[in-house]
C-alpha cells in the first residue's frame, strides 16, 4: 500500500463520532460552547444583578411609596434638584406625571445604572473575549484550528449576544412580574410585558453600542485600551447627555438619541433607538473584521506614562507589594477624587433649596429620616452610601493583586527565597492598607477642593473620608483571610460577595422594613455619618479588628496550608 | 560525604489524587543528582515539599538537615530554585525583578550579577512581560544562580532555552559544582541528565524505581549484540544461553539482546569464526525507555 506525500491517510480509521448538538451549544464542541460555558458565572452574576434589582427596586419603591399623597414626595424630589442634574439620571421632563409610577421612578433613578452595569459587562467581555485570549497565547491554538478567523470572531460574539439576550430576557420576566406583585394598578405601577421589552431593548442596545466600541478597538488597542477607551465613553457620554451641556459630545451620545425612549411609562422612541441598534451592529462588524484582517495578537497599546522606576518597589516584599498596588489605588483614587470634587461643589445649592422649604424638608425627612439634607454635608454623608460599594470593590481589586501572588505562580519564587509565608502575607495586607490609603487620601483631596468651589466648610468632611478607607481595610481584612486559610483563587471574589451583600442589605432593609438584626449584620451600618462629623466608635473598631485581624489570620492560615501551583 | 538532601518514605496525596509514594532518596554535598521521570510522575511534587510549598502526608524531608517543615526560611536562605513553569512580575524590567529577588535574600555580589547577565546575554532593560519564552526562563535561571547557593534545585531548568544557551547553563553549573555546590536537577531531558548527573533517580507514578549512578543504569539495560559469522549462522547455540532474547539470523548474521553479563555469548560465539561483533552500550534514554516501554516495571504495591 503506498501513500503520496500530502495525501491525508485514512487508513483504517473510523469515522469520527458527530459532536452532540448540546456540547455545540454549551461544552467543549465548539467555540461558541466553550464561550457560552466560560461566560456562565457573569451571566448568573449579570441576571443575577439586573432581575435581582428590577424585583429589589420594585418592591422598594412600592414600600416607600404606597399611596397617591406619598408619590407627591417624587416630584418634591425632582424639584429640589438643580434643573441641570434633574435628567441626568433619565428624561424626568418628559415623564410629566409618570415619573411617580412605579416604571417611572425606576427609570429616572435606577434606569441608567441598569444600562451602564450592563455596558459596563458588555465592555468587560468583548474586549477580552479575543483580545484577552491573545494575550494569554490561548488564541494561537484556536486560530489553528482549521477554520477561519471570522468564524473564530464571529462565535465568540454570538455566544455573548446570546447570554445578553438570556439576561434582559430575565430582567424583563422580573420587571413584569415585581411591579404586579408589588405596584398599585391605580397609580399607573404594573408595566406591561411590551413596556419591558423595550427598555430591556435600550439597556441592551446601549451595552452593545459601547461593547461594541470596545470589540472593534481590541484588535487595536489590547483588552486593557479598549476596555478602557469604551468605558470612559460611556460614563463621559452619559454624563454630558444627563447634564445636556451641549456640544459635540451630547451629539455623538447614544443616551441623548434615546433620551425621549421612556418604554417604562409608555413613552416610545423607536427610531432613536434603532439607530442606536444600527450603529452597534456596525462597531460588532468593524471589530469582526478588523479581527480577521489584522496580526494575530499584535496591538498597538495605548502609550500611557510608565510607572517611573523609583515607585515600583524593588527594596523588599513591603515595597513590592505596594508597587504592584500602585495603578490600581491611583485609578480608583483619582476617579474618586472626581466625583468627590463634583459632589462637593454642587450639593450646596441642593442643601439651601430643602433648607429654604419647610415642606421639602419635612418630604425629604420621610424620605430618608437618617439624614440631614438641608445641610451640604449631610447630602455628601447621603451620597457616602454610594461610595461605600465603589471603595469596597476598590478594596477586591487590591485583594485580587496580592492574591495574584499565588494565582499567577510566582509565589514559589518568592517563597524560595528567605521569605517567610507570613512574611509574605503581612507584606501584602500592608501594601494593600497603603494602596487604601493613597485612594482615601485623595477622594478626601477630592472633597476638599470640591467645598473649596462650592462655598462650603470641608472640615469634617475630608476627615469624614476616611470612613471609605475603613471599611476598604474590613474588606481587604476579609480578603486576605480567605487567601490565606483557604485559597487566594477565590479571596477577591468572596471578598467582593461581602461587599455586595453589605451593599444590598444598606440600601434594601431599612425601605423594606427587613428585620433590624439583619440590616445590623452590614458594617457601613455602623459607621455613624462621618460626613457630619458624628462618627460610631463600633463600627471604627470592627473594621481595625476585621482589617487587622483578617491580616493576621491570613498570615496564620497560610503557614498550614500547601501553596497552589 | 554529608547528605545535603535526605527523603524518607516521603509520602503526599492530594485527596484521592496520587501525589508521590513513600519516596527515599539521598544527595550527598557536591553531587549532581538528576530526578528523572515523566510527566505526572511526582518529580515537581518531591520538589516542593523539599522546599516546604507543599506539606507531606508522611514520611520525612531533609535539607542540610534541616526537616523542610520545621524551618524552610533557613534552608531557603541556601537554595536557588527554578520552577517548572513561573511567571514574574510583567511591569517590572528582567533588571529590576533580579534587583528584587536580590534584595530578597539581602543583596548579592553585583559582579558576578552582572557577569550572569552578561553571560546569558540578557537585555535587562526590558520588561518581564516584553521577553521571549526563552528569555523569562533566563531570568529564573539568573535569580537562582545570583547568590552562590549552596545548593540548586532546577526543575526542567533549560525548558526554552536554545542550544547554545543550554552549552552556558550546563558550563555554569559545573562550574558551581566545582565550586563545591549541590544540584538536584529534575528532568524529562534525558540527555542533558546523562551528560551532568553522577546518580540518577526514576520515579514512576510517584515512587522510585530506580537509583543509581548513570552507568550503574546503563548496565540495568539490554545489550543490542550482533555478529557477524563467515559461514551458517549457529542460532541454536545461542537462543538458551542466560539472559539472551529475540535471536534473530538473517544471511550471516545474528542479532541478538543481552540482560546482565555478556560472557556467555563471547564464550559461545567463539566456537566459530566470527568476522565481527558488535555489541552497544545502551544510554541512559534506553534505559529510561526500557523502564517506561516495553518492559514494564514491577513497582511495589
Amino acid at each position: 500500500m503506498t501513500a503520496s506525500a500530502g495525501t491525508p491517510s485514512r487508513l483504517a480509521a473510523a469515522p469520527f463520532p458527530p459532536i452532540p448538538l448540546r456540547r455545540r451549544l454549551y461544552g467543549f464542541g465548539s467555540i461558541y460552547g466553550k464561550t457560552i460555558r466560560d461566560s456562565r458565572l457573569a451571566f448568573i452574576i449579570a441576571a443575577g444583578m439586573l432581575g435581582g434589582l428590577a424585583l429589589a427596586l420594585s418592591a422598594a419603591i412600592g414600600t416607600v411609596f404606597p399611596s397617591p399623597a406619598s408619590r407627591l414626595a417624587v416630584d418634591s424630589l425632582i424639584g429640589g434638584m438643580p434643573a441641570s442634574m434633574v435628567n441626568l439620571f433619565g428624561n424626568a421632563t418628559l415623564m410629566g406625571p409618570k415619573l411617580a409610577t412605579l416604571g417611572g421612578y425606576l427609570t429616572w433613578k435606577y434606569g441608567a445604572l441598569f444600562a451602564l452595569g450592563t455596558g459596563l459587562w458588555s465592555i468587560l467581555a468583548l474586549s477580552g473575549t479575543l483580545a484577552g485570549e491573545a494575550a494569554r497565547g490561548s488564541l494561537d491554538f484556536v486560530a489553528a484550528a482549521p477554520f477561519g478567523k471570522r468564524r473564530i470572531a464571529l462565535e465568540k460574539l454570538a455566544a455573548h449576544l446570546t447570554m445578553l439576550g438570556l439576561a434582559l430576557a430575565f430582567a424583563a420576566v422580573m420587571l413584569v412580574i415585581s411591579s404586579n406583585a408589588f405596584g398599585d394598578p391605580t397609580l399607573g405601577d404594573p408595566i406591561p410585558p411590551v413596556s419591558a421589552i423595550g427598555f430591556v431593548l435600550w439597556i441592551g442596545f446601549i451595552a452593545l453600542f459601547f461593547g461594541g466600541l470596545a470589540f472593534a478597538l481590541a484588535p487595536v488597542l489590547g483588552r486593557g485600551g479598549s476596555a478602557g477607551v469604551a468605558a470612559i465613553a460611556m460614563v463621559l457620554l452619559w454624563v454630558v447627555s444627563g447634564l445636556d451641556v451641549g456640544g459635540p459630545l451630547v451629539a455623538v451620545s447614544p443616551f441623548h438619541w434615546t433620551a425621549d425612549n421612556i418604554p417604562l411609562v409608555g413613552i416610545y422612541d423607536w427610531a432613536g433607538l434603532a439607530l442606536v441598534g444600527v450603529l452597534a451592529v456596525v462597531l460588532l462588524a468593524l471589530g469582526v473584521e478588523l479581527f480577521t484582517r489584522r496580526d494575530l495578537g499584535i496591538t498597538a497599546g495605548l502609550s500611557l506614562p510608565t510607572t517611573p522606576g523609583v515607585v515600583l518597589g524593588v527594596r523588599g516584599p513591603v515595597s513590592r507589594a505596594f508597587g504592584e498596588e500602585q495603578p490600581r489605588a491611583l485609578a480608583w483614587g483619582i476617579g474618586l477624587f472626581i466625583f468627590g470634587v463634583v459632589l462637593a461643589s454642587i450639593v450646596k445649592p441642593m442643601a439651601d433649596q430643602i433648607a429654604a422649604s419647610s415642606d421639602l424638608l419635612k418630604t425629604f425627612r420621610s424620605v430618608f429620616p437618617t439624614f440631614d439634607l438641608a445641610n451640604a454635608s449631610g447630602f455628601l454623608q447621603l451620597y457616602l452610601a454610594l461610595f461605600y460599594i465603589a471603595a469596597g470593590f476598590a478594596a477586591t481589586t487590591f485583594v485580587a493583586k496580592w492574591a495574584s501572588d499565588e494565582t499567577a505562580g510566582r509565589l514559589e519564587m518568592v517563597l524560595t527565597t528567605p521569605l517567610a509565608r507570613a512574611r509574605w502575607v503581612l507584606a501584602g495586607g500592608i501594601g494593600a492598607v497603603l494602596a487604601i490609603v493613597v485612594m482615601t487620601v485623595l477622594f478626601a483631596a477630592g472633597i476638599g477642593v470640591g467645598a473649596a468651589a462650592g462655598g462650603i466648610s470641608a472640615g469634617d468632611a475630608m476627615i469624614g473620608s476616611a470612613a471609605l478607607g475603613l471599611y476598604a481595610l474590613a474588606v481587604v481584612g476579609v480578603g486576605v483571610a480567605i487567601g490565606g486559610l483557604w485559597r487566594t483563587s477565590l479571596a477577591a471574589e468572596i471578598a467582593a460577595l461581602v461587599v455586595v451583600v453589605t451593599y444590598l442589605i444598606d440600601l434594601l432593609a431599612p425601605p423594606l422594613k427587613l428585620p433590624d438584626w439583619l440590616h445590623q449584620l452590614a458594617l457601613t451600618a455602623h459607621l455613624g455619618q462621618p460626613m457630619i462629623g458624628q462618627w460610631d466608635v463600633a463600627g471604627i473598631v470592627a473594621c481595625l479588628v476585621i482589617g487587622i485581624g483578617g491580616i493576621a489570620l491570613g498570615a496564620w492560615g497560610v503557614m498550614r496550608r500547601d501553596i497552589a501551583r | 560525604m554529608t547528605a545535603v538532601i535526605e527523603v524518607e518514605e516521603l509520602t503526599k496525596s492530594y485527596g484521592s489524587h496520587r501525589g508521590i509514594i513513600e519516596v527515599d532518596l539521598a544527595v550527598q554535598q557536591g553531587e549532581v543528582f538528576g530526578f528523572l521521570g515523566p510527566n505526572g510522575a511526582g518529580k515537581t511534587t518531591t520538589i516542593r515539599l523539599l522546599l516546604d510549598l507543599i506539606r507531606p502526608t508522611s514520611g520525612h524531608a531533609r535539607v542540610f538537615g534541616i526537616e523542610s517543615s520545621a524551618d524552610p526560611v533557613a534552608i531557603h536562605r541556601r537554595i536557588g530554585y527554578i520552577p517548572g513553569e513561573f511567571t514574574l512580575y510583567d511591569r517590572l524590567t528582567g533588571g529590576q525583578t533580579l534587583e528584587y529577588f536580590a534584595n530578597l535574600r539581602g543583596g548579592v555580589d553585583r559582579a558576578y550579577q552582572a557577569s550572569l547577565i552578561e553571560r546569558f546575554e540578557l537585555d535587562p532593560t526590558r520588561r518581564f512581560r516584553e521577553y521571549s519564552k526563552g528569555n523569562k526562563q533566563k531570568v529564573g535561571v539568573i535569580i537562582a544562580l545570583q547568590h552562590r547557593p549552596e545548593l540548586l534545585i532546577l526543575d526542567e531548568p533549560t525548558s526554552g532555552l536554545d542550544p547554545l544557551v543550554q552549552q552556558t547553563f550546563f558550563a555554569t553549573l559545573h562550574e558551581t559544582t566545582t565550586d563545591g555546590a549541590t544540584v538536584f536537577l529534575s528532568s524529562h531531558i534525558l540527555s542533558e541528565v546523562e551528560k551532568s548527573a553522577g546518580r540518577v533517580a526514576i520515579i514512576r507514578e510517584g515512587r522510585i524505581v530506580q537509583l543509581d549512578t548513570v552507568e550503574g543504569l546503563r548496565d540495568l539495560a539490554h545489550h543490542q549484540v550482533e555478529l557477524r559469522f563467515a559461514g551458517p549462522v549457529p542460532t541454536a547455540d545461542f537462543e538458551h544461553l542466560p539472559g539472551v532474547s529475540d535471536v534473530a539470523a538473517e544471511d550471516h548474521v545474528l542479532r541478538l539482546r543481552v540482560a546482565g553479563p555478556i560472557t556467555p555469548v563471547v564464550q559461545a560465539a567463539a566456537k566459530y569464526e566470527l568476522l565481527d561483533f558488535v555489541s552497544r552500550e545502551p544510554s541512559l534514554e534506553e534505559t529510561f525507555l526500557a523502564q517506561y516501554g516495553k518492559e514494564a516495571v514491577e513497582v511495589k504495591p
